[in-house]
Protein backbone atom coordinates (compact mmCIF):
# COMPACT_ATOMS: atom_id res chain seq x y z
CA UNK A 1 0.00 0.00 0.00
CA UNK A 2 1.14 3.40 -0.62
CA UNK A 3 0.42 6.82 -1.39
CA UNK A 4 0.55 8.74 -3.98
CA UNK A 5 0.06 12.77 -4.97
CA UNK A 6 -2.98 12.25 -7.20
CA UNK A 7 -3.62 15.10 -9.75
CA UNK A 8 -7.04 17.01 -8.79
CA UNK A 9 -9.90 16.15 -11.40
CA UNK A 10 -11.60 18.77 -13.09
CA UNK A 11 -14.96 17.36 -11.69
CA UNK A 12 -16.85 19.39 -9.85
CA UNK A 13 -19.04 17.02 -8.59
CA UNK A 14 -19.21 14.77 -4.88
CA UNK A 15 -15.40 13.63 -5.47
CA UNK A 16 -12.90 14.80 -3.37
CA UNK A 17 -9.90 15.05 -4.80
CA UNK A 18 -6.64 14.31 -3.01
CA UNK A 19 -3.92 12.37 -1.83
CA UNK A 20 -4.92 8.51 -3.32
CA UNK A 21 -3.98 5.28 -1.59
CA UNK A 22 -2.73 2.66 -3.50
CA UNK A 23 -3.12 -1.09 -3.85
CA UNK A 24 -1.83 -3.75 -5.94
CA UNK A 25 -1.41 -0.68 -7.94
CA UNK A 26 -5.45 -0.12 -7.55
CA UNK A 27 -6.18 3.32 -6.34
CA UNK A 28 -8.72 3.93 -3.69
CA UNK A 29 -10.30 6.83 -3.73
CA UNK A 30 -10.91 8.96 -0.59
CA UNK A 31 -14.49 9.10 -0.50
CA UNK A 32 -17.42 6.95 0.90
CA UNK A 33 -19.97 4.99 0.13
CA UNK A 34 -23.51 6.46 1.46
CA UNK A 35 -26.30 4.18 2.65
CA UNK A 36 -29.77 4.88 4.07
CA UNK A 37 -31.86 3.76 6.48
CA UNK A 38 -34.37 0.54 5.11
CA UNK A 39 -36.81 -1.93 6.59
CA UNK A 40 -35.75 -5.63 5.95
CA UNK A 41 -36.95 -9.10 6.38
CA UNK A 42 -35.33 -12.44 5.92
CA UNK A 43 -37.80 -15.29 4.49
CA UNK A 44 -36.50 -18.90 4.50
CA UNK A 45 -38.25 -20.65 1.45
CA UNK A 46 -37.82 -24.75 1.47
CA UNK A 47 -39.27 -26.81 -1.11
CA UNK A 48 -39.17 -30.94 -2.19
CA UNK A 49 -35.38 -30.06 -3.40
CA UNK A 50 -32.93 -27.43 -3.54
CA UNK A 51 -33.62 -26.49 -7.78
CA UNK A 52 -37.82 -26.20 -6.69
CA UNK A 53 -36.78 -23.71 -3.95
CA UNK A 54 -33.85 -21.69 -6.21
CA UNK A 55 -36.79 -21.97 -8.88
CA UNK A 56 -39.03 -19.87 -5.95
CA UNK A 57 -36.42 -17.97 -4.48
CA UNK A 58 -35.17 -16.53 -7.90
CA UNK A 59 -39.10 -15.87 -9.08
CA UNK A 60 -39.77 -14.19 -5.62
CA UNK A 61 -36.70 -11.80 -5.74
CA UNK A 62 -37.07 -11.06 -9.77
CA UNK A 63 -37.74 -7.14 -10.79
CA UNK A 64 -36.37 -6.41 -7.41
CA UNK A 65 -33.41 -4.44 -7.99
CA UNK A 66 -34.06 -1.17 -6.85
CA UNK A 67 -36.63 0.66 -4.65
CA UNK A 68 -36.89 3.67 -7.31
CA UNK A 69 -39.30 1.32 -9.19
CA UNK A 70 -39.27 -2.25 -7.83
CA UNK A 71 -41.27 -1.46 -4.80
CA UNK A 72 -38.43 -3.77 -3.13
CA UNK A 73 -34.73 -4.66 -3.43
CA UNK A 74 -34.67 -8.01 -2.68
CA UNK A 75 -31.82 -11.25 -3.68
CA UNK A 76 -30.96 -14.92 -2.48
CA UNK A 77 -28.51 -14.71 0.34
CA UNK A 78 -27.75 -18.17 0.44
CA UNK A 79 -28.78 -21.85 0.41
CA UNK A 80 -29.76 -23.39 3.08
CA UNK A 81 -29.15 -27.25 4.09
CA UNK A 82 -31.61 -29.22 5.49
CA UNK A 83 -30.49 -29.28 8.81
CA UNK A 84 -30.97 -25.19 8.71
CA UNK A 85 -34.91 -25.29 7.65
CA UNK A 86 -37.87 -25.26 9.95
CA UNK A 87 -38.62 -28.34 8.28
CA UNK A 88 -35.62 -30.44 7.33
CA UNK A 89 -35.82 -29.76 3.58
CA UNK A 90 -33.51 -27.57 1.75
CA UNK A 91 -34.03 -24.18 1.27
CA UNK A 92 -32.80 -20.74 0.28
CA UNK A 93 -32.92 -17.79 2.89
CA UNK A 94 -33.67 -14.48 0.61
CA UNK A 95 -33.78 -10.96 2.08
CA UNK A 96 -36.41 -8.33 1.03
CA UNK A 97 -35.73 -4.28 1.98
CA UNK A 98 -37.87 -1.30 1.26
CA UNK A 99 -38.32 2.06 2.47
CA UNK A 100 -40.72 1.96 4.93
CA UNK A 101 -42.82 -1.24 6.71
CA UNK A 102 -46.04 -0.28 4.93
CA UNK A 103 -43.99 -1.24 1.63
CA UNK A 104 -41.97 -4.14 2.69
CA UNK A 105 -45.12 -6.08 3.88
CA UNK A 106 -47.19 -5.55 0.55
CA UNK A 107 -44.08 -6.41 -1.27
CA UNK A 108 -43.50 -9.87 0.99
CA UNK A 109 -47.65 -10.67 0.21
CA UNK A 110 -47.69 -10.49 -3.49
CA UNK A 111 -44.09 -11.94 -3.50
CA UNK A 112 -44.82 -14.32 -1.41
CA UNK A 113 -48.10 -15.14 -2.80
CA UNK A 114 -47.67 -15.50 -6.61
CA UNK A 115 -43.84 -16.64 -6.26
CA UNK A 116 -43.65 -19.15 -3.57
CA UNK A 117 -47.71 -20.36 -3.13
CA UNK A 118 -47.63 -20.70 -6.72
CA UNK A 119 -44.53 -22.80 -6.70
CA UNK A 120 -44.70 -26.65 -6.55
CA UNK A 121 -43.44 -28.03 -2.46
CA UNK A 122 -42.60 -24.78 -1.62
CA UNK A 123 -43.23 -23.75 2.35
CA UNK A 124 -41.92 -20.39 3.67
CA UNK A 125 -40.93 -19.36 7.02
CA UNK A 126 -39.64 -16.10 9.34
CA UNK A 127 -35.83 -16.29 9.32
CA UNK A 128 -35.50 -13.53 11.61
CA UNK A 129 -35.68 -13.87 15.23
CA UNK A 130 -37.10 -10.36 16.41
CA UNK A 131 -38.45 -7.29 15.05
CA UNK A 132 -41.75 -5.54 14.32
CA UNK A 133 -44.43 -8.54 13.00
CA UNK A 134 -45.78 -8.20 9.15
CA UNK A 135 -48.04 -10.35 7.60
CA UNK A 136 -46.00 -13.26 5.89
CA UNK A 137 -49.42 -16.37 5.49
CA UNK A 138 -52.06 -14.25 7.50
CA UNK A 139 -53.61 -12.77 4.84
CA UNK A 140 -52.63 -15.32 1.96
CA UNK A 141 -54.37 -18.02 3.93
CA UNK A 142 -57.91 -17.10 2.77
CA UNK A 143 -56.86 -18.33 -0.41
CA UNK A 144 -57.44 -21.48 1.06
CA UNK A 145 -61.38 -20.41 0.68
CA UNK A 146 -61.82 -21.86 3.94
CA UNK A 147 -60.46 -25.04 4.28
CA UNK A 148 -57.41 -23.72 5.12
CA UNK A 149 -56.30 -24.16 9.26
CA UNK A 150 -53.56 -22.81 11.31
CA UNK A 151 -51.25 -24.30 13.77
CA UNK A 152 -49.39 -23.55 17.01
CA UNK A 153 -46.05 -25.34 16.82
CA UNK A 154 -43.57 -24.12 19.46
CA UNK A 155 -45.38 -20.80 19.77
CA UNK A 156 -45.18 -20.00 16.03
CA UNK A 157 -48.27 -20.02 14.38
CA UNK A 158 -48.42 -21.44 10.66
CA UNK A 159 -50.96 -21.67 8.02
CA UNK A 160 -51.89 -24.76 5.84
CA UNK A 161 -53.60 -23.65 2.55
CA UNK A 162 -54.31 -26.92 0.66
CA UNK A 163 -53.21 -26.59 -3.01
CA UNK A 164 -53.11 -29.27 -5.78
CA UNK A 165 -49.80 -30.92 -4.49
CA UNK A 166 -50.77 -31.20 -0.96
CA UNK A 167 -50.77 -27.89 0.92
CA UNK A 168 -48.92 -24.82 1.34
CA UNK A 169 -47.56 -24.21 4.81
CA UNK A 170 -46.64 -20.76 5.32
CA UNK A 171 -45.66 -18.94 9.05
CA UNK A 172 -48.33 -16.35 9.71
CA UNK A 173 -46.03 -13.59 10.20
CA UNK A 174 -42.24 -12.04 9.76
CA UNK A 175 -40.38 -9.39 11.76
CA UNK A 176 -39.46 -6.78 10.13
CA UNK A 177 -35.71 -5.04 11.26
CA UNK A 178 -34.17 -1.51 10.54
CA UNK A 179 -31.79 -1.89 7.90
CA UNK A 180 -29.08 -0.52 6.01
CA UNK A 181 -29.93 0.33 1.68
CA UNK A 182 -27.37 1.71 -0.96
CA UNK A 183 -23.72 0.77 0.11
CA UNK A 184 -22.32 0.81 -3.39
CA UNK A 185 -18.59 0.22 -4.90
CA UNK A 186 -17.74 1.59 -8.19
CA UNK A 187 -15.33 -0.67 -9.99
CA UNK A 188 -12.93 1.80 -12.27
CA UNK A 189 -11.84 -0.36 -15.38
CA UNK A 190 -9.61 -0.36 -18.09
CA UNK A 191 -12.02 -2.67 -20.27
CA UNK A 192 -15.05 -4.28 -20.22
CA UNK A 193 -13.11 -7.54 -19.82
CA UNK A 194 -11.47 -5.99 -16.70
CA UNK A 195 -14.37 -4.73 -15.14
CA UNK A 196 -16.75 -7.80 -15.78
CA UNK A 197 -14.02 -10.37 -14.47
CA UNK A 198 -13.47 -7.62 -11.18
CA UNK A 199 -16.82 -7.37 -10.73
CA UNK A 200 -17.82 -11.07 -10.42
CA UNK A 201 -15.05 -11.99 -8.33
CA UNK A 202 -16.42 -9.12 -6.36
CA UNK A 203 -19.29 -10.57 -6.12
CA UNK A 204 -18.07 -13.69 -5.97
CA UNK A 205 -16.67 -12.66 -2.14
CA UNK A 206 -19.14 -10.49 -1.23
CA UNK A 207 -21.92 -13.19 -1.05
CA UNK A 208 -20.19 -15.05 1.11
CA UNK A 209 -21.36 -12.45 4.05
CA UNK A 210 -24.48 -13.17 6.00
CA UNK A 211 -27.08 -10.26 6.16
CA UNK A 212 -26.16 -8.82 2.45
CA UNK A 213 -27.14 -8.94 -0.80
CA UNK A 214 -26.60 -7.05 -4.16
CA UNK A 215 -29.43 -7.10 -5.43
CA UNK A 216 -28.88 -6.49 -9.48
CA UNK A 217 -28.48 -8.62 -11.81
CA UNK A 218 -25.62 -10.81 -11.14
CA UNK A 219 -24.78 -8.57 -8.38
CA UNK A 220 -23.72 -5.79 -10.46
CA UNK A 221 -25.29 -3.13 -12.33
CA UNK A 222 -23.71 -0.75 -15.00
CA UNK A 223 -26.55 2.51 -14.86
CA UNK A 224 -25.52 3.87 -11.49
CA UNK A 225 -27.51 6.64 -11.11
CA UNK A 226 -27.91 9.99 -9.53
CA UNK A 227 -30.66 11.89 -8.01
CA UNK A 228 -32.86 14.08 -10.29
CA UNK A 229 -32.57 14.98 -14.03
CA UNK A 230 -32.85 17.51 -15.96
CA UNK A 231 -36.51 16.37 -16.65
CA UNK A 232 -38.53 17.08 -14.09
CA UNK A 233 -40.54 13.86 -13.95
CA UNK A 234 -37.60 11.59 -13.43
CA UNK A 235 -36.28 11.15 -9.76
CA UNK A 236 -33.11 9.24 -11.06
CA UNK A 237 -30.97 9.50 -14.32
CA UNK A 238 -27.82 8.24 -15.47
CA UNK A 239 -24.56 9.04 -13.56
CA UNK A 240 -22.88 10.88 -15.86
CA UNK A 241 -19.22 11.74 -13.22
CA UNK A 242 -18.60 8.25 -13.98
CA UNK A 243 -19.70 7.42 -17.63
CA UNK A 244 -16.73 6.84 -19.84
CA UNK A 245 -18.57 8.31 -22.65
CA UNK A 246 -18.94 11.42 -21.20
CA UNK A 247 -15.13 11.72 -19.93
CA UNK A 248 -14.13 14.96 -21.82
CA UNK A 249 -17.99 16.05 -22.47
CA UNK A 250 -19.57 15.98 -18.82
CA UNK A 251 -18.42 19.09 -16.56
CA UNK A 252 -19.11 16.46 -13.61
CA UNK A 253 -17.08 13.44 -15.06
CA UNK A 254 -14.70 12.07 -12.56
CA UNK A 255 -12.54 9.77 -15.13
CA UNK A 256 -9.74 9.91 -17.20
CA UNK A 257 -9.12 8.76 -20.25
CA UNK A 258 -7.55 5.49 -19.06
CA UNK A 259 -10.85 4.66 -17.64
CA UNK A 260 -13.15 2.71 -20.34
CA UNK A 261 -15.82 0.64 -18.16
CA UNK A 262 -17.61 1.63 -14.67
CA UNK A 263 -19.57 -1.37 -12.80
CA UNK A 264 -20.89 -0.97 -9.49
CA UNK A 265 -22.05 -3.28 -6.84
CA UNK A 266 -25.43 -1.68 -4.38
CA UNK A 267 -25.32 -3.63 -1.34
CA UNK A 268 -27.98 -3.97 1.32
CA UNK A 269 -27.49 -5.41 4.37
CA UNK A 270 -29.70 -6.25 7.62
CA UNK A 271 -26.99 -4.02 9.66
CA UNK A 272 -24.07 -1.44 9.01
CA UNK A 273 -21.54 -3.85 9.57
CA UNK A 274 -22.84 -6.38 7.57
CA UNK A 275 -22.76 -3.57 4.37
CA UNK A 276 -19.09 -3.23 5.88
CA UNK A 277 -18.17 -6.19 5.79
CA UNK A 278 -19.63 -6.96 2.48
CA UNK A 279 -17.46 -3.76 0.80
CA UNK A 280 -14.47 -5.05 2.11
CA UNK A 281 -14.40 -8.26 1.15
CA UNK A 282 -15.20 -6.80 -2.35
CA UNK A 283 -12.66 -4.40 -2.11
CA UNK A 284 -9.89 -7.18 -1.13
CA UNK A 285 -11.63 -9.41 -4.16
CA UNK A 286 -10.86 -6.50 -6.92
CA UNK A 287 -7.33 -5.25 -5.12
CA UNK A 288 -6.03 -8.67 -5.08
CA UNK A 289 -6.21 -9.28 -8.77
CA UNK A 290 -4.50 -6.12 -9.27
CA UNK A 291 -3.90 -3.37 -11.45
CA UNK A 292 -3.21 -5.80 -13.85
CA UNK A 293 -6.36 -7.09 -13.76
CA UNK A 294 -7.62 -4.03 -15.45
CA UNK A 295 -9.24 -2.52 -12.42
CA UNK A 296 -7.74 1.24 -11.88
CA UNK A 297 -9.58 2.82 -9.54
CA UNK A 298 -11.97 1.80 -6.70
CA UNK A 299 -14.52 4.61 -5.88
CA UNK A 300 -17.87 4.85 -4.11
CA UNK A 301 -21.62 6.88 -4.51
CA UNK A 302 -22.30 9.84 -1.97
CA UNK A 303 -24.76 12.39 -2.21
CA UNK A 304 -22.16 14.39 0.13
CA UNK A 305 -23.83 13.11 3.53
CA UNK A 306 -27.12 14.25 2.38
CA UNK A 307 -28.63 10.75 1.61
CA UNK A 308 -28.41 9.33 4.27
CA UNK A 309 -26.68 8.52 7.95
CA UNK A 310 -24.11 5.60 6.99
CA UNK A 311 -21.26 6.36 5.67
CA UNK A 312 -18.66 3.52 4.18
CA UNK A 313 -15.32 5.05 3.60
CA UNK A 314 -13.58 3.25 1.61
CA UNK A 315 -9.82 3.99 2.90
CA UNK A 316 -10.60 2.59 5.88
CA UNK A 317 -12.63 -0.26 4.69
CA UNK A 318 -9.42 -0.89 1.72
CA UNK A 319 -7.05 -0.53 5.10
CA UNK A 320 -8.48 -3.30 7.15
CA UNK A 321 -9.06 -5.88 3.59
CA UNK A 322 -5.49 -5.45 3.32
CA UNK B 1 -34.87 -14.91 44.55
CA UNK B 2 -36.16 -16.56 47.07
CA UNK B 3 -38.88 -19.11 47.46
CA UNK B 4 -40.24 -21.14 50.30
CA UNK B 5 -40.63 -25.07 50.94
CA UNK B 6 -44.11 -25.96 52.48
CA UNK B 7 -43.96 -29.57 54.02
CA UNK B 8 -48.02 -30.78 55.02
CA UNK B 9 -47.70 -32.07 58.42
CA UNK B 10 -50.76 -34.25 58.04
CA UNK B 11 -53.57 -34.59 56.17
CA UNK B 12 -56.75 -32.30 56.86
CA UNK B 13 -59.62 -33.97 57.66
CA UNK B 14 -61.70 -32.15 55.12
CA UNK B 15 -60.74 -29.94 51.75
CA UNK B 16 -58.17 -27.62 51.41
CA UNK B 17 -58.64 -24.36 48.85
CA UNK B 18 -54.70 -23.94 48.06
CA UNK B 19 -55.69 -21.63 45.43
CA UNK B 20 -53.06 -18.88 47.13
CA UNK B 21 -50.34 -20.89 47.43
CA UNK B 22 -48.59 -19.20 44.24
CA UNK B 23 -44.88 -18.89 44.23
CA UNK B 24 -44.66 -15.10 43.13
CA UNK B 25 -47.43 -14.15 46.12
CA UNK B 26 -45.15 -15.75 48.64
CA UNK B 27 -41.84 -14.61 47.56
CA UNK B 28 -42.10 -11.65 48.62
CA UNK B 29 -43.22 -12.47 52.20
CA UNK B 30 -41.76 -12.55 55.83
CA UNK B 31 -41.99 -15.55 57.51
CA UNK B 32 -44.86 -14.34 59.83
CA UNK B 33 -46.80 -13.18 57.34
CA UNK B 34 -46.25 -16.37 55.08
CA UNK B 35 -47.16 -18.01 58.62
CA UNK B 36 -50.31 -15.77 58.62
CA UNK B 37 -51.60 -16.61 54.72
CA UNK B 38 -54.83 -18.03 55.21
CA UNK B 39 -56.52 -21.15 53.09
CA UNK B 40 -59.89 -22.29 52.62
CA UNK B 41 -61.23 -25.00 54.22
CA UNK B 42 -65.04 -25.14 53.80
CA UNK B 43 -66.38 -21.83 55.83
CA UNK B 44 -63.32 -21.74 57.48
CA UNK B 45 -59.84 -20.17 56.69
CA UNK B 46 -56.78 -22.09 58.42
CA UNK B 47 -53.62 -20.23 58.76
CA UNK B 48 -50.49 -21.80 56.73
CA UNK B 49 -48.52 -22.45 59.89
CA UNK B 50 -51.15 -25.19 60.78
CA UNK B 51 -51.03 -26.88 58.16
CA UNK B 52 -47.18 -26.63 57.02
CA UNK B 53 -43.54 -26.39 57.98
CA UNK B 54 -42.33 -23.62 56.64
CA UNK B 55 -38.19 -23.31 55.25
CA UNK B 56 -36.81 -20.54 53.33
CA UNK B 57 -34.90 -21.76 50.33
CA UNK B 58 -33.04 -20.11 47.87
CA UNK B 59 -33.97 -19.92 44.23
CA UNK B 60 -32.18 -18.57 41.23
CA UNK B 61 -34.04 -16.16 39.07
CA UNK B 62 -38.07 -17.09 39.68
CA UNK B 63 -39.82 -17.59 42.68
CA UNK B 64 -39.86 -20.86 43.91
CA UNK B 65 -42.41 -22.52 45.69
CA UNK B 66 -42.26 -26.31 46.97
CA UNK B 67 -44.85 -28.33 48.62
CA UNK B 68 -44.55 -31.49 50.07
CA UNK B 69 -46.66 -34.45 51.16
CA UNK B 70 -49.96 -36.22 50.88
CA UNK B 71 -51.46 -33.19 49.18
CA UNK B 72 -54.92 -35.51 47.73
CA UNK B 73 -57.17 -33.02 49.72
CA UNK B 74 -55.39 -29.79 48.33
CA UNK B 75 -57.25 -28.95 45.54
CA UNK B 76 -56.83 -25.63 43.17
CA UNK B 77 -52.77 -25.89 43.67
CA UNK B 78 -51.55 -23.71 41.41
CA UNK B 79 -54.67 -22.00 40.43
CA UNK B 80 -54.29 -18.74 37.84
CA UNK B 81 -50.87 -19.17 38.27
CA UNK B 82 -48.96 -16.70 35.81
CA UNK B 83 -45.15 -16.89 37.02
CA UNK B 84 -42.59 -18.37 38.92
CA UNK B 85 -41.91 -22.34 39.40
CA UNK B 86 -44.15 -24.43 41.90
CA UNK B 87 -42.89 -27.96 43.03
CA UNK B 88 -45.66 -30.44 44.47
CA UNK B 89 -43.73 -33.60 45.77
CA UNK B 90 -46.83 -35.98 46.25
CA UNK B 91 -50.25 -36.29 45.14
CA UNK B 92 -52.66 -33.49 44.96
CA UNK B 93 -56.78 -32.88 44.35
CA UNK B 94 -58.98 -31.47 41.84
CA UNK B 95 -57.93 -28.47 39.36
CA UNK B 96 -54.32 -28.89 39.99
CA UNK B 97 -53.02 -25.90 37.14
CA UNK B 98 -56.42 -25.61 36.39
CA UNK B 99 -56.85 -21.70 34.34
CA UNK B 100 -52.62 -21.53 35.00
CA UNK B 101 -51.28 -18.91 32.52
CA UNK B 102 -47.64 -19.22 32.95
CA UNK B 103 -44.84 -20.06 35.05
CA UNK B 104 -43.82 -23.82 35.37
CA UNK B 105 -45.89 -26.20 37.77
CA UNK B 106 -44.69 -30.03 38.54
CA UNK B 107 -45.85 -32.40 40.04
CA UNK B 108 -44.20 -35.52 41.64
CA UNK B 109 -46.94 -37.65 42.68
CA UNK B 110 -51.48 -38.13 40.91
CA UNK B 111 -53.44 -35.35 40.44
CA UNK B 112 -57.00 -36.10 40.33
CA UNK B 113 -59.85 -34.32 38.11
CA UNK B 114 -59.76 -31.05 35.86
CA UNK B 115 -55.71 -30.95 35.75
CA UNK B 116 -54.91 -28.40 33.71
CA UNK B 117 -58.48 -27.50 32.45
CA UNK B 118 -58.88 -24.25 31.05
CA UNK B 119 -54.97 -24.04 31.54
CA UNK B 120 -54.09 -20.87 29.18
CA UNK B 121 -50.26 -21.04 29.57
CA UNK B 122 -47.16 -22.00 31.42
CA UNK B 123 -45.92 -25.41 31.72
CA UNK B 124 -47.80 -28.36 34.15
CA UNK B 125 -46.20 -31.75 33.91
CA UNK B 126 -47.54 -34.71 36.24
CA UNK B 127 -45.03 -37.60 36.57
CA UNK B 128 -48.05 -39.66 37.92
CA UNK B 129 -51.97 -40.29 36.61
CA UNK B 130 -54.65 -37.73 36.46
CA UNK B 131 -58.32 -38.18 36.71
CA UNK B 132 -60.91 -37.61 34.26
CA UNK B 133 -61.11 -34.09 32.07
CA UNK B 134 -57.71 -33.46 32.27
CA UNK B 135 -57.06 -30.35 30.02
CA UNK B 136 -60.79 -29.52 29.40
CA UNK B 137 -63.14 -26.81 30.00
CA UNK B 138 -64.34 -25.54 34.09
CA UNK B 139 -67.83 -26.63 34.33
CA UNK B 140 -70.21 -24.71 32.75
CA UNK B 141 -67.62 -22.96 30.03
CA UNK B 142 -67.25 -23.52 26.93
CA UNK B 143 -63.78 -23.42 25.74
CA UNK B 144 -61.15 -26.27 27.79
CA UNK B 145 -57.74 -25.64 27.75
CA UNK B 146 -56.43 -22.95 25.59
CA UNK B 147 -52.74 -22.53 25.69
CA UNK B 148 -49.44 -23.98 27.43
CA UNK B 149 -48.61 -27.17 27.41
CA UNK B 150 -49.51 -29.89 29.44
CA UNK B 151 -46.64 -33.15 29.79
CA UNK B 152 -48.38 -36.35 31.57
CA UNK B 153 -46.00 -39.18 32.33
CA UNK B 154 -48.54 -41.44 33.41
CA UNK B 155 -52.12 -42.11 32.20
CA UNK B 156 -55.64 -39.82 32.36
CA UNK B 157 -59.09 -40.73 32.49
CA UNK B 158 -61.96 -39.90 30.73
CA UNK B 159 -62.64 -36.99 28.27
CA UNK B 160 -58.88 -35.58 28.05
CA UNK B 161 -58.80 -32.61 26.29
CA UNK B 162 -62.27 -32.46 26.06
CA UNK B 163 -63.55 -29.03 24.13
CA UNK B 164 -59.67 -28.14 23.85
CA UNK B 165 -58.79 -24.95 21.80
CA UNK B 166 -54.95 -24.42 21.57
CA UNK B 167 -52.04 -25.95 23.34
CA UNK B 168 -50.48 -29.19 23.49
CA UNK B 169 -51.46 -31.95 25.47
CA UNK B 170 -48.77 -35.00 25.72
CA UNK B 171 -49.28 -38.09 27.34
CA UNK B 172 -46.59 -40.78 27.87
CA UNK B 173 -48.94 -43.60 29.16
CA UNK B 174 -52.49 -44.71 28.40
CA UNK B 175 -55.93 -42.34 28.35
CA UNK B 176 -59.57 -43.48 28.98
CA UNK B 177 -63.00 -43.03 26.85
CA UNK B 178 -63.50 -39.66 24.37
CA UNK B 179 -60.05 -38.31 24.64
CA UNK B 180 -60.24 -35.07 23.05
CA UNK B 181 -64.04 -34.93 22.35
CA UNK B 182 -65.62 -31.99 21.11
CA UNK B 183 -62.08 -30.61 20.80
CA UNK B 184 -61.96 -27.08 19.16
CA UNK B 185 -57.86 -26.73 18.11
CA UNK B 186 -54.95 -27.69 19.72
CA UNK B 187 -52.34 -30.93 19.86
CA UNK B 188 -52.67 -33.96 21.64
CA UNK B 189 -50.19 -36.67 21.20
CA UNK B 190 -50.29 -39.66 22.82
CA UNK B 191 -47.61 -42.13 23.50
CA UNK B 192 -50.05 -44.88 25.49
CA UNK B 193 -53.29 -46.52 24.33
CA UNK B 194 -56.60 -44.51 24.51
CA UNK B 195 -60.49 -45.77 25.24
CA UNK B 196 -63.37 -45.65 22.88
CA UNK B 197 -64.33 -42.59 20.41
CA UNK B 198 -61.04 -40.46 20.35
CA UNK B 199 -61.51 -37.48 18.76
CA UNK B 200 -65.60 -37.74 18.58
CA UNK B 201 -67.18 -34.77 17.86
CA UNK B 202 -64.14 -32.42 17.25
CA UNK B 203 -63.86 -29.60 15.28
CA UNK B 204 -60.00 -28.98 14.54
CA UNK B 205 -57.03 -29.90 15.93
CA UNK B 206 -54.35 -32.70 15.68
CA UNK B 207 -54.17 -36.04 17.70
CA UNK B 208 -51.08 -37.92 17.16
CA UNK B 209 -51.18 -41.83 18.11
CA UNK B 210 -47.08 -42.65 18.59
CA UNK B 211 -47.45 -45.65 19.57
CA UNK B 212 -50.90 -46.99 18.95
CA UNK B 213 -53.68 -47.27 16.09
CA UNK B 214 -57.07 -46.96 17.52
CA UNK B 215 -60.29 -47.77 15.75
CA UNK B 216 -61.52 -44.89 13.16
CA UNK B 217 -64.86 -44.09 13.68
CA UNK B 218 -66.53 -44.08 10.45
CA UNK B 219 -66.73 -40.35 10.49
CA UNK B 220 -62.99 -39.64 9.97
CA UNK B 221 -62.04 -39.65 6.74
CA UNK B 222 -58.22 -40.99 5.04
CA UNK B 223 -56.33 -38.72 3.77
CA UNK B 224 -53.51 -39.57 1.08
CA UNK B 225 -52.30 -36.33 0.03
CA UNK B 226 -48.80 -35.15 1.08
CA UNK B 227 -48.90 -33.57 4.63
CA UNK B 228 -45.26 -33.73 5.29
CA UNK B 229 -44.16 -30.41 5.93
CA UNK B 230 -46.55 -30.11 8.63
CA UNK B 231 -45.80 -33.02 9.57
CA UNK B 232 -42.19 -32.26 10.60
CA UNK B 233 -42.69 -29.14 11.80
CA UNK B 234 -45.18 -30.89 14.21
CA UNK B 235 -42.78 -33.85 14.79
CA UNK B 236 -39.63 -31.92 15.35
CA UNK B 237 -41.39 -30.05 18.04
CA UNK B 238 -43.10 -33.74 19.79
CA UNK B 239 -39.51 -34.57 19.71
CA UNK B 240 -38.39 -32.59 21.94
CA UNK B 241 -40.28 -34.72 24.69
CA UNK B 242 -38.18 -37.86 23.72
CA UNK B 243 -39.22 -41.33 24.41
CA UNK B 244 -41.90 -42.66 21.58
CA UNK B 245 -41.69 -39.20 20.31
CA UNK B 246 -38.46 -38.83 19.79
CA UNK B 247 -38.18 -40.78 16.31
CA UNK B 248 -41.73 -39.31 14.90
CA UNK B 249 -40.07 -37.10 12.21
CA UNK B 250 -38.48 -40.44 10.50
CA UNK B 251 -41.95 -42.38 10.38
CA UNK B 252 -44.55 -41.93 7.43
CA UNK B 253 -47.80 -40.39 8.24
CA UNK B 254 -50.95 -41.89 7.68
CA UNK B 255 -53.58 -39.59 7.89
CA UNK B 256 -57.40 -39.44 9.05
CA UNK B 257 -59.66 -36.01 8.96
CA UNK B 258 -62.83 -35.69 10.81
CA UNK B 259 -64.99 -35.64 12.62
CA UNK B 260 -67.29 -35.23 9.68
CA UNK B 261 -70.24 -35.11 12.05
CA UNK B 262 -68.86 -31.63 12.87
CA UNK B 263 -66.68 -29.42 10.87
CA UNK B 264 -64.26 -32.27 10.16
CA UNK B 265 -61.33 -29.55 10.03
CA UNK B 266 -59.29 -32.08 13.26
CA UNK B 267 -56.97 -34.86 12.06
CA UNK B 268 -55.70 -38.62 13.62
CA UNK B 269 -51.97 -38.57 12.96
CA UNK B 270 -50.94 -41.92 13.20
CA UNK B 271 -46.83 -42.26 12.07
CA UNK B 272 -46.43 -45.60 10.84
Amino acid sequence: MRLLQRRALAAVGLYRAGRVMQINGVAIDDTFAEAFAMKATRIVVTAHNERWALHAGVSATGFATSVIACGCEAGIERALAPHETPDGRPGVALLLFATSGKELARQIERRVGQCVLTCPTTAAYAGLAEGESVALGKNLRFFGDGWQASKVIGGVRYWRVPVMDGEFVVQETTPVIKAVGGGNLLLLCSSTDAALAAAEAAVAAMRRVPGAIMPFPGGVVRSGSKVGSKYASLIASTNDAFCPSLTRLAPRSELDDSVRCVLEIVIDGLSESAVAQAMRAGIAAVVARGAAGGALRISAGNYGGRLGPFHFHLRALAGAAS
Amino acid sequence: MSGWRLVARAQPRLRIDARVLQPAALAGLSRPEVERVTLRQGRDAVPLAELFDIERIEASTTARLVVEGDLSRFDHLGWCMSEGELQVRGSVGDYAGAAMAGGRMTIAGHAADLAACAMRGGWLEVSGDVGDLAASALPGEMDGMRGGTFVLRGSAGTRLADRMRRGRVVVFGDTGDFMASRMVAGTVALAGRCGAHPGWGMRRGSLVFAGFVPEVAPTFTPVHSNADVFWQLLARDLASFGGPFASLAQRRLRRYAGDLAVLGKGELLMPE
